[in-house]
């Protein structure tokens, strides 16, 4: 099996020379293999959004190494980067982070805007993703004109449209009311299972956390335990979870 | 306590409290320089045009404009200040603030701020008044004497009219702070966007928009014909149909634009044009007030700057330049200063409450004059000989040729023998024209002085001749030009910055979107040409309606001005370069608010 993440001992240190320092993350390590879907579970301030942060390049590390599809993300220039994020990676946030001012159709369309392809390839892509999520139908409103369980699947399918390596989710049912929160998680497992999409996937919730397959638990700046699911169905996988949680 | 975390949070965005100051201090600068300049009764002295009852309209005018504009200025900035603080204000509610007590904060906050850029303004109005005045004196060839930069009315009126809108839009504010609920506060900037209106309609909205401009422009233009009614007419059409096209036109053509795929899926253009569409809604009205402004301002450094043109109309319209009554020792000085081109003499015997003429004198002279020939919307002149026919009094030659005679006499033209029985010493003028009247003009004006007949009535006689009514039409021009001049760059300034504080005003709920975009991949550089384009589009909207305005309604001065078009390349370079760099230091302040998180 490929890995398609690879983090290597990464440390993140806060505060200027002279300030006092505050140390975020004191040497992860771990690999998500292509295909895989792993949960980061962590309380707030733990250090999972800072995490989050380097492995999508939004942030550098202190030190260490983080590999995307065998690549070396750590000595990118910042249009590297840019281009980076633009073509191996798909995000999905709490609070959507769609574009108000943009369609449904026009919000998922940009990450393919953004790499140049043809116009004439963008709209099948476009339809072919919105199918796949079943959200069709509202690619000409607005998204202030549709749900929040719509909204997070125009926000899969622009995270997606351009066959990202790996997509980050960072809380991505937080806003979501439980029954769209299922169905988003059902279809995260679903484009994992089927469609073969490698999901790294941030939350402190477990009920979402239990549609994973490997679970990482982060705490003050470490990885401390790590679940598997294995064989065990969801809701084994959920009492598992809260079973560790509880221990803390 | 609130006082003081209301004064943390200025400290920490001293960047944004930065250009407002600036921008209010402009204002109330521009406004004392202005008051100075048409209340101050050294400048009016100093200026015998200045004095006339039309130029002192002028002014007033000018004055309500400023006003108003500086009104309108106000209101804008004063949004900046309230975008600015509401998300604070909010949170100290939420924290458990009284919101009378907020309202009282941002009540005192708003006039503080007010006064204090209205006195800093005041000082550097005077310091201002100073040296702009006289480098535009000296620059533009004026004639404007005895100025000096500090005047206590105007000081007083400046502050009290500062000290009125700025209590006005402290009310205003905490009207808002105390009537708003505290979400709507702190969520201001995730309102949803507004439902799509019915396209049939703005379709039509925008074609009866490019008629009213139509008719606008078509009443500036037949002045002639419409007489009082242009101007109500111009002002009526042309504001509705700014509007309208504003509301309507644009937005049908970002629609269109976003119809084309290949254009709208390339890099960031689909961003842009739902940044603008969405924009364009809000910024209806102020874009059509921006592009009157520029229009009035533009407007106004070019007829300013052409101004000039009517002492040449003034030169044209006599075709002697010095009539000399007199010769003596001073003028034989003085001739030698100037180059005399062609030189005629009249000679005269006076008897009585007459002069006489001889016509064979007349017609051997060969005697020129510059007949209007020109219609109501034209001015045009041609040279034409003097008979001794035309010397009769119905005729206008007759009133011309009676000012190469001094001592206002009646004019008797007789044969030449008649002429020679007069018992009387013939007298003689000689008329010349001289090159480089305009150049040479203050050794002209000098030999006229010296050359002035003898005797009672000198003073008019002198005032009636080319160089004392070529120096009063330049005194009027002067002060045109120099009103024009200040109040086209005054305008300017108070309307880009009212633009400036629009797009700034928003900025702070643009900033999410341009961080989403830069997650999403996009490079850095992606992200500003995007901002150069939607700021630099809201700029060029108004600026090219504004300049159709100016060059349709350049028409309107065709009565006033042989050519209004004479240069306006130079009123429009000056004008377009003072505006770029409004929109340079509009994008560079709205790029370091959005793209501050982004590193």
């Amino acid at each position: 099996m490929t890995k398609v993440v690879q983090v290597d001992n990464v440390t993140k240190v806060y505060g200027k020379r002279g300030e006092k320092k505050y140390e975020a993350l004191k040497g992860i390590t771990f690999d998500v293999e292509q295909g895989e879907f792993v949960g980061i579970m962590g309380a707030s301030g733990s250090g999972k959004t800072t995490l989050l942060n380097i492995l999508s390049t939004l942030d550098q590390p202190t030190s260490g190494k983080v590999l995307i599809n065998g690549r070396d993300i750590t000595d990118l220039n910042k249009n590297q980067m840019a281009d980076f994020r633009g073509q191996e990676i798909g995000f999905i946030f709490q609070d959507f982070n769609l574009l108000d001012n943009l369609t449904n159709r026009e919000n998922i369309a940009l990450p393919l805007s953004l790499q140049n392809v043809k116009s004439r390839e963008i709209e099948p892509k476009v339809d072919k993703i919105a199918s796949r999520l079943g959200i069709k139908e509202i690619l000409a409103k607005y998204p202030a004109e549709v749900s929040g369980g719509q909204k997070q699947r125009v926000a899969a399918a622009r995270a997606l449209v351009h066959d990202p390596s790996i997509l980050y989710g960072d809380e991505p049912t937080g806003a979501l009311d439980s029954d769209s929160a299922t169905e988003l998680l059902e279809t995260m497992k679903d484009l994992n299972e089927k469609d073969k999409v490698s999901i790294l996937m941030v939350t402190h919730d477990p009920y979402s956390a239990s549609y994973a397959q490997r679970i990482l638990f982060i705490k003050d700046g470490k990885i401390g335990k790590e679940l598997n699911r294995n064989d065990k169905n969801r809701e084994e996988f959920y009492q598992e979870i809260i079973t560790e949680l509880g221990r803390r | 306590m609130l006082w003081k975390l209301s004064l943390t949070s200025l400290k920490s965005r001293w960047k944004d409290y930065l250009v407002l100051f600036s921008g209010l201090t402009l204002a109330s600068a521009i406004f004392y320089m202005f008051m100075t300049l048409a209340t101050n009764p050294s400048f009016l002295k100093g200026n015998v045009a200045i004095a006339f009852s039309t130029t002192q309209c002028v002014y007033g005018f000018g004055i309500v404009l400023l006003a108003l504009i500086t009104f309108i200025y106000i209101i804008y900035a004063n949004s900046f200040l309230l975008s600015m603080r509401q998300k604070d204000y909010a949170m100290y509610m939420m924290l458990g603030a009284r919101s009378s007590k907020i309202g009282h904060l941002i009540f005192i906050e708003t006039f503080l701020v007010g006064l204090i850029s209205t006195i800093i303004g005041e000082l550097i109005g005077i310091g201002l008044t100073q040296v702009v005045s006289n480098i535009l004196i000296t620059q533009l060839g004026l004639s404007i004497t005895h100025f000096i930069g500090f005047y206590l009315p105007a000081l007083l009126w400046t502050l009290i009219f500062f000290v009125i809108l700025f209590f006005l839009a402290a009310l205003w504010n905490r009207h808002k702070l105390v009537k708003a609920n505290v979400i709507d506060l702190l969520k201001e900037n995730q309102k949803p966007i507004k439902a799509r209106k019915n396209i049939a309609l703005k379709i039509i909205e925008a074609v009866l928009g490019i008629i009213l401009l139509r008719v606008g422009y078509w009443a500036m233009a037949n002045v002639s014909t419409l007489v009082l009614n242009s101007i109500p007419l111009a002002l009526v059409t042309i504001v509705l149909g700014s509007y309208f096209v504003f509301d309507s036109f644009f937005i049908l053509l970002i629609d269109l634009l976003r119809r084309n795929k290949k254009f709208k899926y390339s890099k960031l253009h689909s961003f842009t044009l739902g940044q603008l569409k969405f924009r364009i809604n809000s910024y209806t009205r102020i874009l059509s007030i921006v592009s009157l402004l520029f229009a009035l301002a533009l407007g106004a450094i070019t007829v300013g700057l052409n101004f000039k043109q009517i002492t040449d109309q003034q030169m044209e319209s006599t075709y002697y330049d010095v009539v000399l009554f007199n010769q003596n020792q001073k003028t034989k000085q003085q001739l030698k200063k100037v180059v005399v081109t062609s030189k005629t003499k009249v000679t005269y015997k006076i008897a009585g409450k007459y002069a006489y003429v001889s016509s064979a004198q007349i017609k051997n002279a060969n005697l020129k004059r510059n007949a209007f020939v020109g219609k109501t919307d034209e001015i045009k002149y041609k040279t034409e000989k003097i008979t001794p026919n035309d010397i009769k009094p119905e005729n206008s030659a007759y009133y011309e040729f009676a000012e190469y005679i001094p001592y206002q006499k009646e004019i008797k033209v007789v044969s030449q023998t008649k002429y020679d029985q007069i018992k009387q010493n013939s007298n003689e003028t000689i008329l010349l024209r001289v090159k480089d009247f305009k150049k040479n003009f203050d050794n002209v004006e000098k030999l006229q002085k010296f050359a002035v007949p003898k005797g009672k009535n000198v003073e008019e006689q002198l005032n009636s001749s080319k160089a004392a009514s070529y120096r009063l039409i330049l005194n009027i021009a002067s002060g045109f030009e120099f009103m024009g001049f200040f109040l086209g760059i005054a305008f300017l300034a108070m309307l880009a910055s009212t633009l400036m504080f629009k797009v700034l005003s928003g900025a702070n709920s643009d900033e999410p979107r341009y961080v989403m975009l830069w997650k999403m991949g996009t490079r850095n550089k992606l992200l500003k040409t995007s901002i150069n384009w939607e700021i630099g589009t809201l700029f060029a909207l108004p600026a090219v309606l504004g300049v159709l305005d100016v060059l349709f309604g350049l028409q309107f001065f065709k009565s006033l001005l042989a050519h209004p078009y004479n240069n306006i390349w130079i009123p429009f370079s000056i004008f377009l370069i003072c505006y770029l760099i409004y929109y340079l230091i509009t994008v560079k302040l709205y790029q370091s608010i959005v793209l501050k998180k982004i590193k």
